[in-house]
């Protein structure tokens, strides 16, 4: 794609990650094939395609839960390595996964700050994973992150994830994302589980996200959604990009064409 | 919040589990009736010093649960815990003939049972061979080594002052008081500092009737396990010594980052690494804690039968109360539920039901058969429970 690359240089705002690239197998299921991806500050990059297109790979090898095969990262231009997820956190990455990577064992602010508690001042005579919790802290985080996000039926923040429902847990992992410092948001399907209303909530958590100055990204095989929030569609297929279009360059019947038969003779909308 | 007073006795019974301190309600009723069951069945068996034996009995048991609280914690098991028991206890009287200071030689035996674990923790988190494998392996392996450290007769006796002195000295009664009182205080002073701290804040508090009931609930268990343990010998030092340190580990599994991302591995794993734990780290370290609190258990049970012998920590018996008194207390073999506390409950309550038929006169066949229901029957209440409050597991 790199007619694509080339042209997206002077059209879009400058990227703030990018990605070039990227392969990745699995056995010999290739998911990945020579993917190009890029989000901008200030903007919602949608990502679609159909069931195994290479979505969620995609987002784990931005997120470093998995470590692609080849390929390379910038971030505002300069080179960067993302091999593992404290790197890509170091790096202001932040993503909600499709299967939400929630412990239902521990309750809902334990999960909200899992892998970086709050710690109590003083104790440095002791090594850092030794130094007591600071769960108030922790319980204030949580129902801070938790109210950004209206979640009304959830009841306490010491409720234990394993008795909340779908929706109340996907709230969960979208609040963990979101309350965390960051520069960039992955969100993959976030609405799936969500009612009407608070798909909604979502919605503008992502719009909110953007006018912030995030870069986000936005997995959905909601047309309707995408079409409202995204300002770019990138389509993914058997593991290769289609094609990136400009959401208000295109229609949702060509980004179905192109994420079932994709890119036809003759179509010059891409971007 | 609405109010309670709709619910059915399933519901408050699960909302009770869902405390702080809920999780103990179980073994601590279980443990109740037993001591009612045998009270009546045989008046000796409340007496003080039936109690202070069963106590002393319960505290090797005790030691090897609560270590392997943390693996079950994670979703392994160690299978091979009673022979490094073995391994280390036949170390330190092997060190001691050898003329080595008793304490010196405890050092050693903590050494070497840091040493098992983490070779074990390093095949299971490296290698990747299932704990139960590693550890069914290390079982074997280590009842050999004993053996071979023991030399021909199997069997070493036991006289350096330091090591007897662990299981021999109690403390005089008025300094039992004294510790009880401080303890008492220290406990009222955190949990109210806590809800103080809690309502500065503006997050959830604890209901009153839960913060002082817990300050009560642990105030009468102290002062009464000292009045009897009193009106006998006085507290032994190996209570305080297993108190103090399933006290630490309790901290250090609740209370810190290590401790939390033991129960986030043993939930979710796959989450735990996205978050950017070190999975293997975290296996390896818990391991190592195991084959630590084994060297104890083996230090503690040299120090009580005043021998090493291949016969007291080989066979299975001692392993199998051990992972039976942690699974008692309520903890999962499924990781990520459970407490060191409640291994020590479930310690008491295997070492009391030994105790009660032994006085009893039961039999050999009769102890095996009983210890296999309560196992049973507490594992099933568990599953019963969390049935209702979860979807898995
Ligand atoms: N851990 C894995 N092991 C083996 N194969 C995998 C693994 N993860 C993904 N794959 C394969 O990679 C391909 C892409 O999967 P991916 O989850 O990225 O799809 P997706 O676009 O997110 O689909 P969906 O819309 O269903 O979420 C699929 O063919 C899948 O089978
Ligand atoms: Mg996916």
């Amino acid at each position: 794609m790199s007619s694509t690359a080339a042209v997206v240089g002077h059209q879009s705002p400058p990227a703030h990650l990018q990605v070039t690239g990227i392969g990745k197998s699995f056995g010999g299921v290739e998911a990945l094939r020579e993917v190009d991806f890029e989000v901008a500050r200030g903007e919602v990059m949608a990502l679609v395609g159909d069931n195994g297109a290479g979505k969620s790979t995609l987002m784990k090898v931005l997120a470093g839960a998995i470590a692609a095969d080849q390929g390379s990262f910038r971030m505002d231009g300069e080179p960067v390595s993302v091999a593992t997820p404290l790197d890509a956190t170091a790096l202001g990455i932040q993503i909600v996964y499709q299967d939400l990577a929630l412990c239902e064992n521990l309750d809902v602010s334990a999960n909200l700050s899992l892998g970086a508690e709050p710690l109590k001042p003083g104790w440095t005579f002791l090594p850092r994973f030794l130094r007591p919790i600071d769960e108030i802290e922790m319980e204030v985080k949580a129902k801070a992150a938790i109210d950004r996000l209206q979640v009304r039926t959830l009841r306490s923040v010491r409720a234990k994830v394993g008795g909340l429902s779908g929706g109340q847990r996907q709230a969960i992992a979208i609040a963990r994302a979101v309350g965390a410092e960051s520069s960039v948001v992955l969100l993959d399907e976030p609405t799936a589980a969500l009612g009407v209303a608070q798909t909604r909530q979502v919605l503008d958590v992502v719009k909110r996200l953007r006018d912030t100055g995030h870069a986000v990204v936005y997995i959905s095989h909601n047309l309707r959604d995408i079409f409202e929030v995204a300002d770019r569609i990138c389509v993914l297929r058997h593991g290769a990009n289609v094609a990136t279009w400009r959401t208000s360059d295109t229609t949702p019947d060509e980004i179905v064409v192109a994420m079932t038969r994709g890119l036809e003779e003759g179509s010059d909308d891409a971007i | 919040m609405r109010s309670d007073s709709g619910l059915s006795v399933g519901q408050r019974f699960r909302q009770l589990r869902e405390t702080r301190f809920g999780a103990f309600v179980p073994v601590m009723l279980a443990l109740i009736a037993i001591w009612i069951y045998f009270g009546i069945a045989e008046p000796a068996f409340l007496s003080p010093r039936n109690f202070y034996f069963l106590f002393m009995q319960s505290a090797v048991v005790g030691t090897l649960a609560v270590g392997i609280t943390l693996v079950l914690l994670l979703g392994d098991i160690d299978l091979s815990a009673a022979a490094t028991a073995g391994v280390c206890a036949a170390v330190l009287a092997v060190l001691i003939v050898m003329g080595i200071p008793g304490p010196l030689a405890c050092l050693a035996a903590m050494l070497t049972g840091i040493i098992l674990g983490f070779v074990q923790g390093w095949l299971v988190a490296y290698v990747g061979i299932p704990s139960f494998v590693v550890t069914l392996a290390g079982l074997l392996g280590f009842q050999g080594l004993m053996l071979k450290i023991l030399g021909a007769q199997g069997a070493v006796n036991m006289r350096d002052p330091f090591v007897r002195s662990l299981t021999t000295v109690s403390l005089p009664p008025m300094l039992g008081w004294a510790v009880a009182i401080v303890c008492i205080v220290v406990f009222a002073v955190v949990v109210l500092r806590r809800q103080s701290q809690r309502r500065q804040r503006g997050v959830e508090l604890e209901s009153a009737l839960a913060l002082w009931g817990q300050i009560g609930f642990f105030a009468l268990i102290l002062l009464a396990v000292v009045m009897t343990l009193n009106s006998y010998k006085g507290v032994p030092l190996l209570v305080i010594l297993l108190v103090g340190l399933t006290a630490l580990l309790g901290w250090i599994t609740t209370s810190t980052p290590f401790g939390r991302s033991l129960y986030a591995v043993g939930g979710n794993a796959e989450s735990a690494r996205r978050v950017g734990m070190n999975v293997n780290y975290i296996r390896i370290a818990a391991f190592a804690i195991v084959g630590l609190m084994a060297a104890v258990a083996g230090i503690l049970g040299a120090s009580r039968y005043a021998s090493v012998s291949f016969n007291a920590f080989a066979g299975g018996p001692l392993l199998l109360e051990a992972i039976g008194a942690a699974v008692i207390g309520g903890t999962s073999l499924f990781g990520g539920r459970g407490s060191v506390w409640n291994a020590i409950l479930g310690a008491l309550v295997i070492g009391s039901l030994g105790n009660g038929l032994d006085l009893s006169g039961a039999s050999a066949a009769d102890k095996l058969m009983f210890s296999g229901a309560i196992l049973l029957l507490a594992v099933a209440i568990d599953a019963l429970s969390r049935a209702g409050s979860t979807q898995q597991r």
